[in-house]
């Protein structure tokens, strides 16, 4: 129930962290292998970074200081959220009764600046994709919130490392088998979403007017465009890290066996988002509303469910 | 006590100084200032001294006429109000030095000041009453003069109209809470408030119930609070800022003493606070979304914050009926932290939406634009009150929604109704975070950003040095809660001491979630620093340039294409559309080479539209078949109340 500090844990944080970029490589490895093409090299995330970490900026003469601020806020952000994830069931570098509160409010918090960021440029497109922006995330803000109602219900905890490492962690492999995975279900709906990818956003479009949060960064070049990519790599990294965590009881193997399966779980998510891109096409963005929606849905059920067991 | 009645005299000194010595304008406002601050100062910090040493409760009473007593008792809770109540104004009588600088005015300017002083000593009043009528009286003379506060500008027709629409509403609150507070008379037989928690279980209902709609109507509970988006625009900024920060607060005083008082072991109290705090909470911040106005868009954000304090206080309820004390503790003193955070961000986006409004001239918010630039403080202060009133860390909103947080996860071990609306609250509560994260990135982002969208905006200058100070001390407050907060957290415990299962949590319980926050705030500070710093490392002795922003190809963009604050809340607005009536016109393009063209929309409260239709309509016609009673005749009116005291007395 105490905080903790395990400063260790940062080996395997950073670690991950540095493997992320590759992980975003393997979902453009599946689209080109559906659509019959060799497809990029694996590190090409990594030389776009260098490439963006090497370049000078352009600002617009409309911006402010928070144009400025708005990527090493957003960046910071996520990454925080990973101190507080345990990979791989070790424990997390920092941890307290009621962390995961903190941490959805802290991305709520990138997403703000994220979002000033991109109406300090005057654009009118940048506004368009901030709207929409909002509008979406209010809505799986309600998903996410159910989610830790129902962890609540489960395990009595309010915390990521009290979820996953304890013995009776909440995997797909316990008693609650049922509501876990529907929570697996629609946390992929909400990693899709918050991570625009197809079929809420399509980070591969060419027109602005449809675009939602690559239309928010256009006009940001250089380290701090490299800083929103990181950004976005951690955001992405710790929702498949939820998901994986869910999918396998990683507290109670051998430390080299979690390590391994970890990463299988962990590429395997990241190429059925490169699946689920390669299949579906996008939604109409007056859709999008519906397929977040529908994610609360099967979490509000599984709250239900879990009303049946303890009664 | 004698510090209390110290700084009330000095406020009431300084309200009747400033009539006395109005003819020398700059003397009265630095004589009615200083005295408001100092008495201000005086009293917060008596009130804090009390809640900081675990002072025992004081009482003070006054014989008075035969039958009532005038008398006051300051307890833990009414010194955590008093600490908002005394230090807000403060504030924003600093603020009015250079806000109201007008030296043609003086006699509007002294009389404010007067009207002011007397809000303050009856806010004070009404929070440390101890006996029904003492309530009542200082309840009374709270509303009054608050109504004459927000007629300042009475020669405008629209102050004079909502001038009016708030003196009605808060004379029908006021008739249901002396009907509550008459009701709990005749159940007890006396004045006092010692006797209420004895009365039958469905007299406490009807008690509270009543009481909860006089409060109510004052706190702005949808779908009571009608008046705020009227009165608000049209009250001076400072005098907004209390009204909103302050005095909407001492409705949520009064439910939350009668409810301690009548102690009621009923799950329904929670329930119905629960429920009205979902429904404020939420709608609240959608119709905020559906504003231009930049005022009454922050007057229905005090709608949505009043809804999350009720939510606070309505899981605080819940615990409370169900023996749950986590559950209880933290409800109650989220609620409560909750009331401090919000009078102190709250009064700050006033003061700052005076601000822009004076150097502007206008508070729509879609003629603005890019003042963050010209008004580099106001523009900073705005920020920090945004990011505070959204609930997001290291600022002080979220420390008391956390709290709220907490205490509803704990009690998700209820059962059935009580669970269901646990679970709603906490839902509702993250949806009204999500929202007011679109509303005020919409303000910030159409008002402080981009490029000025009209020559007024464009011409804007800083405030002055007075207002900016105001600004600057509730900002900096807004992040000294948010990163230290355990000194605020444990006053807030402190405050819910008269609730007798939250009393038994240790400081122990909380304080180590409490100590984490802050030590998470101060990371992402050091964070945020080291990759700021970073950032600029990468960027030295590389190619920096300015240009215009990236028009997508378009090469012409003009500072009216820019997104406006309609077109951002639309979606978001119309996905509620049963609980907002969206009226738009739009002129349409008739001829080959179209002229010019108008599009206006408008989104209406149901509630304000349901309350003309269901209540004002039938009264209106009510009253005009019976005018004929008004005919002028003195005579026949001394008539009429004599005739009523004589039916009084006969059949009473």
């Amino acid at each position: 129930m105490n905080s903790s500090f395990t400063p260790i844990s940062l080996i395997p944080l950073l670690t991950t962290v540095a493997l992320a970029p590759l992980l975003m490589a393997a979902i453009l490895k599946v689209k080109a292998c559906f659509s019959g093409r060799q497809g990029p090299p694996w590190l090409i995330k990594y030389s776009t970074l260098f490439k963006l970490l090497r370049k000078g900026s352009v600002y617009s003469t409309s911006s402010t200081f928070l144009f400025k601020m708005g990527p090493v806020i957003s960046f910071v952000c996520a990454f925080m959220v990973l101190l507080f994830f345990p990979f791989a069931g070790l424990p997390p570098v920092l941890s307290f009764h009621g962390d995961v509160i903190m941490l959805f409010y802290l991305l709520g918090l990138g997403r703000f600046f994220t979002v000033l960021a991109a109406l300090d440029t005057a654009s009118p497109f940048e506004g368009m994709g901030a709207a929409r922006e909002v509008f979406f995330s209010a809505l799986a803000e309600v998903t996410i919130f159910t989610i830790l109602v129902l962890f609540f219900r489960l395990t009595n905890s309010l915390s990521f490392a009290e979820y996953f490492s304890h013995n009776h962690g909440i995997t797909l492999w316990s008693s609650s088998a049922a509501p876990v995975l529907l929570v697996v279900i629609a946390l992929f709906m909400i990693l899709l979403t918050e991570n625009s990818r197809v079929p809420v956003d399509d980070p591969a479009t060419h027109l602005e007017l449809t675009m939602i949060h690559e239309v928010m960064i256009l006009d940001h070049s250089g380290p701090d465009l490299a800083l929103i990519e990181m950004g976005a790599f951690c955001k992405m990294l710790f929702y498949a890290a939820f998901i994986t965590s869910l999918l396998y009881p990683f507290s109670s193997g051998f430390p080299a066996s979690n390590v391994v399966i970890f990463f299988l779980l962990l590429t395997l998510i990241y190429g059925g988002v490169g699946l689920a891109e390669s299949i579906t096409g996008r939604f109409r963005m007056a859709m999008v509303p519906n397929f977040i929606l529908t994610s609360f849905a099967l979490v509000f059920f599984a709250v239900i469910l879990t009303m049946e067991l303890v009664q | 006590m004698h510090t209390f009645f110290l700084a009330l005299l000095l406020i009431a000194a300084g309200g009747i100084l400033a009539p006395i010595s109005c003819r020398v304008f700059p003397l009265m406002k630095i004589m009615a200032v200083t005295a408001l601050v100092g008495g201000g100062l005086l009293g917060g910090w008596d009130a804090a001294m009390r809640l900081i040493l675990h002072s025992v409760p004081e009482t003070f009473t006054l014989p008075w006429l035969q039958f009532c007593r005038f008398s006051l008792r300051i307890d833990s809770l009414s010194a955590f109000f008093l600490v908002v109540i005394f230090v807000v104004p403060a504030v924003a009588a600093l603020y009015s030095l250079q806000y109201l600088h007008d030296s043609r005015r003086r006699a509007a300017v002294a009389a404010n000041y007067f009207f002011f002083s007397l809000l303050i000593i009856s806010m004070a009043l009404v929070v440390c009453a101890d006996t029904l009528v003492t309530f009542a009286l200082a309840w009374e003379v709270m509303s009054l003069s608050s109504f004459f506060l927000v007629i300042y500008d009475s020669a405008e027709q629209e102050t004079r109209a909502a001038g009016y629409l708030y003196f009605v509403f808060t004379q029908a609150g006021a008739l249901f809470l002396f009907a509550g507070l008459g009701f709990l008379y005749s159940a007890t037989g006396n004045f006092s408030f010692s006797g209420l928690a004895d009365i039958s279980a469905s007299g406490k209902l009807i008690g509270f119930l009543l009481i909860l709609i006089g409060c109510g109507s004052k706190a702005g509970i949808i779908p009571l609070h009608t008046w705020l988006p009227h009165a608000h625009p049209a009250a001076p900024s400072h005098v907004s800022a209390v009204m909103s920060g302050v005095m909407i607060k001492v409705g949520i005083y009064g439910i939350l003493r009668f409810y301690l008082l009548l102690q009621p072991a009923s799950p329904v109290f929670g329930q119905i606070i629960i429920v009205l705090g979902i429904v404020s909470g939420i709608l609240g911040v959608v119709y905020a979304l559906g504003k231009h106005n930049l005022k009454r868009l922050l007057a229905y954000h005090s709608v949505e914050n009043i809804g999350i304090i009720l939510l606070g206080l309505g899981v605080g309820m819940l615990g409370a009926a169900s023996g749950n004390a986590t559950m209880a503790a933290f409800g109650f003193a989220g609620g409560l932290l909750h009331v401090l955070n919000h009078a102190v961000f709250k009064s700050l986006l006033f003061l700052g939406a005076g601000a822009l409004i004076q150097q502007t001239g206008t508070a729509t918010i879609d003629r603005l634009g890019g003042l963050m630039k010209s008004m580099p403080f106001t523009g900073r202060a705005f920020l920090v009150g945004s990011i505070s009133i959204t609930g997001l860390p290291p600022f002080n909103g979220f420390i008391s929604e956390f709290l709220i947080y907490y205490g509803a996860f704990h009690g998700l071990s209820l059962h059935h109704a009580s669970f269901v609306l646990t679970v709603l609250a906490i839902i509702s509560l993250a949806f009204i975070g999500g929202l007011a994260a679109a509303c005020f990135t919409k303000v910030v982002g159409v008002v402080f950003l981009g490029e000025p969208r009209s020559d007024a905006a464009a011409q804007a200058g800083e405030a002055g040095v007075s207002m900016l100070l105001a600004q600057g001390i509730l900002a900096s407050l807004c992040l000294i809660i948010g990163i230290w907060p355990e000194h605020f957290v444990l006053a807030a415990f402190q405050a819910v001491q008269a609730i007798p299962l939250a009393a038994t949590i240790e400081p122990a319980s909380f304080l180590p979630a409490v100590t984490a926050l802050s030590r998470t705030g101060l990371l992402f500070i050091v964070l945020v620093f080291c990759t700021g710093l970073c950032r600029r490392l990468l960027s030295m002795g590389k190619e920096i340039r300015h240009a215009p922003t990236w028009g997508c190809g378009f090469s012409r963009p003009s500072a009216r294409m820019q997104y406006t604050g309609t077109s951002y809340g639309d979606t978001l607005v119309n996905f509620f559309r049963p609980f907002v009536r969206v009226r738009s016109h739009y002129s349409g393009i008739t001829a080959i080479f179209p002229a010019h063209a108008t599009y206006r929309t408008h989104v209406h409260d149901i509630f304000e539209l349901g309350l003309q239709i269901l209540l004002i309509r039938p009264v209106l016609f009510l009253t005009t078949r019976l005018r004929w009673i008004q005919h002028g005749n003195i005579q026949l009116y001394i008539g009429y109340i004599v005739l009523a005291i004589l039916v009084m007395l006969l059949f009473l």
